[in-house]
């Protein structure tokens, strides 16, 4: 079997895993109990470890890294998602965001499964440790903030919750971290996500510098070069205040609002608007 | 022989009486060893909350339930015809349901409370170590421990708080991690600020200040709770920079309004969200806050409507622990059934029976050989070794007093493995 073969063969046997932990991770959350929480760890971990393996495949085959296109880049996406999830799971001894994450992971692995076998050979550039860690921070990065995202839809339904009185303490809300929690945890996430996409960004720059010169500055013309910085610098924003005494419901909110924007930037600009950002 | 309950508790007896027949260990050991010396229990156990007087026990006699009462009476000093007029007794199937009931939280004043389980445990333990747990205490005290626990883990009867103190302790662990570092306010210095601060610190609360308007009366609580006494002109200040703020003052409008409050809190740029509690009627603290972002108010009113919904809750479950409790009660009629002495010989002498059959019918060849007079010796002569062998047994199982009778039935039944009788 060839590498790419192997590739997309991990991909299903991922997929597959990332659909059994949403089933088990929904259910859990609208019926607890013991058996259900642990299949839904154990499937998001064993298809988090299929993801990674279907990754290596597809670089053994492509002989670069294996998410230069959209498609393989959601397929990166969907693996952090998965081992973010089962890595603050098994920290902080809690699944609740579990039904949150796994479907997107899910969204993604199914949409990267869309790939063509081996997309064509890299031109030289493409390889090397510099451009291969300016994707893979970035990628990162964005799963921070999805993270990120999803904590803080999490709060915001919790503290809903608890403004109505009572239905904090009963149904799916009982079982929510504590707003506390969640709060943190979003300034940790928020922080990985800052710092990530910095020093991503600094990767991309030097690895331009590189391929055109450090005289020649027309990647800094690439709108995806904007959007990226307009990102750090929203992020950095709301990290800053969220620090220095923002009400951590505005922080919410606008971490949810720059997800989307990730989103946008992710799939739209990629696809639409930038040429040397456009995925090979 | 009769399987027995009397007991006192918060259904039918006024607490003046109560109180008259409460349990000391000490007094449950000696009042335990007088029933079975005065032959009015064989075996039992004595179970004392503070809602409940209640004796469980195994008895020859018919009037078992009037003698422990006239027993109690001269017991405690208190008058007998008060006793039996509040008293709440029954047997046989009666007297498992009600411990079973009494065990899930089902008969208790607070529906479904878990304290009852560790005072069964204790009141079994107690039994137990005096010697006066036996065969059938044993098996109706430790299957009422799993009926128990079998409500409490399959049933949510007792999983939401009903009382205010503990509702507002959930909501607490709602909003933070630990109470630990968490700034806390306690506004006033009456006995329900006193009793809730003193419930936060015994649940990890260090950072405590309290404001009140008679500074004097401040001091001496923030001593009292390891915390810090604020001045009342700072309490719109001190509240603003709190996480969690505790309000039961006796003033008759808001001494927090939400106006001034928001300013101080925009002020004082302090993140995270804030839980008021307002336990104050009139209510302490101005309603408005609830239109500021991260503030959770709770007063006395949505605390009693959280109350009402989680006994309501509690009561939604009612049906489906009276089902639990009715299937092991069965399980107890089977094996209790089981311990009847006819019963347990017939079943004896079926077995051994069995047994004989079975080997006969193995060396039928061998025996054959002997001829026809040799196979009705061989027959007779086996039916004759069990008969010799049941004639101990069937004695000894009708020997002894009731518990007796019945440990022996029990012991019986387990060692040669009888099957339980058929049900009807």
């Amino acid at each position: 079997m060839s590498a790419a073969q192997l590739a997309s063969v991990f991909g299903l046997g991922a997929l597959a895993l990332y659909v059994l932990a949403t089933a088990f991770y929904i259910l859990n959350l609208l019926r607890p109990s013991a058996w259900a929480g642990r299949l839904a760890t154990a499937a998001a971990a064993l298809g988090a470890v299929l993801n990674f393996a279907s990754l290596y495949a597809r670089a053994v085959a492509v002989e670069s890294v294996p998410y230069r296109d959209l498609l393989g880049s959601m397929k990166l996406f969907g693996f952090f998602l998965a081992a973010l999830n089962v890595i603050l799971e098994l920290r902080h001894r809690d699944r609740s965001l579990g039904p949150f994450l796994m479907p997107a992971a899910l969204v993604f692995m199914l949409v990267a499964l869309l790939e063509t076998p081996v997309p064509r050979a890299p031109s030289p550039e493409f390889k090397g440790s510099i451009f291969a860690l300016h994707v893979t921070l970035n990628m990162v990065s964005y799963a921070a903030f999805a993270v990120a995202c999803a904590l803080s839809l999490l709060y915001l339904f919790a503290g809903r919750a608890l403004k109505h009185r009572g239905r904090a303490l009963a149904g799916p809300a009982s079982r929510l971290p504590t707003l506390g929690y969640l709060e943190r945890a979003t300034r940790t996430s928020l922080a990985v996500g800052v710092v990530t996409l910095l020093v991503g960004l600094a990767c991309g720059f030097i690895w331009a510098s590189r391929i055109w010169g450090p005289q020649n500055l027309r990647w800094g013309l690439d709108p995806k070069v904007w959007v990226a910085v307009a990102t750090l610098v929203f992020y950095v924003v709301i990290l800053v205040r969220a620090r220095t005494g923002a009400a951590p419901v505005t922080t919410a909110r606008l971490c949810v609002a720059g997800f989307l924007l990730i989103l946008i930037s992710y799939t739209a600009v990629n696809l639409l608007v930038t040429r040397l950002h456009s995925f090979t | 022989m009769n399987l027995v309950f009397i007991g006192w508790n918060h259904r039918a007896t006024p607490v003046e009486v109560r109180e008259r027949i409460a349990f000391t260990p000490e007094k449950a050991r000696e009042a335990m060893k007088h029933l079975f010396a005065q032959k009015i229990l064989t075996e039992g156990a004595i179970v004392a909350t503070c809602n409940r007087s209640e004796i469980y026990g195994l008895s020859e006699r018919e009037d078992a339930a009037d003698a422990v009462a006239a027993f109690l009476s001269s017991f405690h000093q208190v008058d007998g015809g008060v006793l039996r007029e509040t008293a709440q007794s029954g047997g046989g199937e009666e007297t498992v349901r009600h411990l079973y009931r009494v065990a899930s939280g089902l008969d208790s004043m607070v529906l479904g409370e878990a304290q009852i389980l560790g005072q069964i445990r204790a009141a079994y333990r107690l039994a137990s170590e005096a010697g006066a747990a036996r065969a059938v205490t044993n098996r109706l005290f430790q299957s009422a421990l799993e009926c128990g626990k079998r409500v409490r883990n399959e049933t949510s009867l007792g999983a939401r708080p009903t009382s205010v103190p503990g509702i507002a302790l959930l909501l607490v662990g709602r909003v933070f991690e630990e109470l630990a570092g968490r700034r806390v306010l306690v506004v006033g210095a009456g006995e329900t600020a006193e009793l809730t601060a003193e419930l936060l610190v015994e649940n990890g609360a260090t950072d405590l200040r309290v404001c009140n308007r008679s500074e004097g009366r401040a001091a001496a609580l923030a001593r009292a709770i390891g915390g810090r006494a604020v001045p009342w002109e700072s309490l719109v200040t001190a509240a603003a920079e709190s996480d969690l703020i505790i309000s039961a003052t006796g003033a008759s409008e808001p001494v927090i309004r939400a106006k001034a409050f928001a300013e101080a809190r925009h002020r004082a740029r302090r993140h995270g969200p804030l839980l008021i509690l307002d336990l104050a009627v009139p209510r302490d603290v101005e309603p408005a806050v609830d239109e500021l972002s991260d503030v959770y108010r709770y007063d006395v009113d949505a605390l009693n409507e959280v109350a009402a919904e989680n006994a309501a809750a509690r009561r939604a479950e009612v049906p489906k622990a009276e089902a639990i409790v009715e299937e092991a009660v069965g399980k107890f009629r089977d094996w209790y059934g089981g311990l009847h002495h006819v019963d347990v010989v017939r079943a004896l002498r079926g077995k051994l029976e069995g047994i004989r059959r079975q080997e006969l019918e193995a060396y039928r060849g061998k025996i054959a050989v002997l001829g026809p007079d040799a196979e009705k010796v061989i027959d007779r002569l086996t039916d004759s070794i069990v008969s010799k062998i049941l004639h101990h047994p069937t004695v000894g199982l009708k020997e002894g007093d009731a518990s007796d009778r019945l440990e022996r039935a029990d012991a019986v039944r387990n060692l040669f493995r009888l099957d339980p009788p058929e049900k009807p």
